[in-house]
């Protein structure tokens, strides 16, 4: 074994990987992550009372370092933990749950560009170091600063693969609405990156129709699958393909219009629900349960008239982005633990130090 | 108060990793054969039965 080997195996044996190989990081590297924020390494970004662990900035910058980022990435990285934070689901400890969330991370602005940020095809997979590697800094770091290991502290019956990386960009360029940061007060030359918990991503196949209201009625049977029902409702955040959302817009709707749609549409009929055995919600966990359970409530929907509930709370349980190619009627549900009616945790990305690393744009 | 922890034996390994996490590497906990959630109400009681013996057992109570 040559001397990179060497530290690689290293990093194996005492494990800190998440299966693949990571980069040895060392003093001068994690110098220059550092050197991009303006924060005492010291400081804590997110902090676990229950294990009595936390992440600073400092191991926020190793665990960077050995995902494979390169120091320009890190501003955004610090700002993707203050969403984190933010968001809450984290350090309420999700990540030992055994639902098995990962931490969907989604950039907007010109950090994108900036960075080489995939925004358009290939949305959730491989082959774009700056999305491949952010995403996994955060797990590598939630492994090795607050030990949450799988089939140790980190319980996840299946988990999903959305845990080795779940970062990618808004595709501003072809929406045809103002994005999610703008939406949220924040000026379109700012960059922002917003955390979500999320389980799965489902697709939405719909190549088929020019209607509007076919094409949301084919997401929104998505959304309000049962099995998504673990808590009495559900949350979302909905990624339009470009084509999809050109279409919905061509024909005046704006994106709170698909969110309401989509709540209306979300009515599930108790007749469904008592089918898989949850027609009603413990009063005491608050989670969906059958009609016999001892601690069953049946929770009344909005309308007298029908037997029934809506998969949602409220058309802010629906989060719309617009990311993917332009190439095909292929949207996606990621479906979310909230936000349920809360400002996302859209986090501002502070201007990047003058870089002299950055990735080749991703424009063309 | 005095309080003894319940689990599953599934979460064997999560509940030492958390009692290490906490500084008490040889804390007693009670296990219950996986799983609690869809068991009926009945099912749940027998649970408790079988249970209960080493619940008093780790609160120290002498027959």
């Amino acid at each position: 074994m040559n001397e990179a080997q060497r530290a690689i195996e290293h990093c194996y044996a005492q494990g800190w990987t998440d299966g693949l190989p990571v980069v040895p990081c060392d003093a001068d590297q994690l110098e220059a992550m550092l050197a991009r924020v303006d924060r005492n390494p010291d400081e804590v970004l997110l902090g676990m009372p229950q294990l009595g662990r936390s992440v600073t900035v400092r191991l926020a910058a190793i665990n960077a370092v050995m995902a494979g980022c390169l120091p320009d990435y890190f501003p955004l990285l610090v700002a993707a933990w203050d969403s984190l934070r933010e968001e809450g689901y984290a350090r309420k400890g999700i990540w030992q749950s055994t639902t098995g969330t990962a931490s969907l991370l989604l950039v907007n602005g010109p950090v994108r560009h900036e960075l080489g940020i995939n925004a358009r095809g290939n949305l959730f997979g491989q082959g774009f170091r700056a999305n491949a590697t952010i995403g996994r800094a955060v797990r590598l770091t939630a492994m090795n600063a607050l030990g949450l290991r799988p089939h140790e502290l980190d319980q996840a019956t299946q988990g999903t693969p959305a845990k080795y990386t779940a970062c990618f960009g808004e595709n501003e360029e072809e929406s045809p609405w103002p994005p999610l940061h703008v939406d949220c007060g924040l000026a379109p030359e700012d960059s922002a990156v917003t955390a979500m918990t999320m389980r799965s991503t489902v697709h939405v196949e719909a190549r088929h129709t020019a209607v509007p209201e076919q094409l949301l009625t084919d997401v929104a049977g998505t959304l309000a699958r049962t099995g998504a029902l673990l808590h009495q409702t559900v949350s979302a955040c909905v990624v339009l393909c470009p084509e999809h959302a050109q279409l919905l817009a061509g024909a005046g709707w704006s994106k709170r219009d698909v969110s309401v749609f989509l709540y209306e549409q979300s009515y599930l009929p108790r007749e469904t629900l008592d089918r898989a055995g949850k027609g009603a919600v413990s009063r005491i966990s608050l989670w969906r349960v059958a009609r016999d359970h001892p601690d069953a409530v049946v929770d009344a929907g909005p309308d007298p008239a029908r037997d029934g509930i809506h998969a949602m709370t409220s058309p802010e349980a629906v989060q719309v982005v617009v990311a993917g190619a332009s190439n095909s009627g292929v949207s996606a549900v990621v479906e979310t633990f909230g936000p349920r009616g809360g400002r996302p945790a859209v986090t501002r990305i502070p201007s990047a130090a003058a870089g002299t690393t950055t990735e080749q744009e991703n424009r063309t | 108060m005095p309080a003894v922890s319940i689990c599953t034996e599934a979460f064997r390994i999560p509940a030492q990793a958390m009692a290490k996490a906490y500084g008490f590497p040889g804390f007693q906990y009670v296990e219950v054969p996986h799983p609690v959630a869809s068991l009926s109400a009945e099912g749940l009681r027998q649970r408790v039965e079988e249970v209960l013996p080493r619940v008093l057992d780790i609160l120290g109570v002498q027959e």
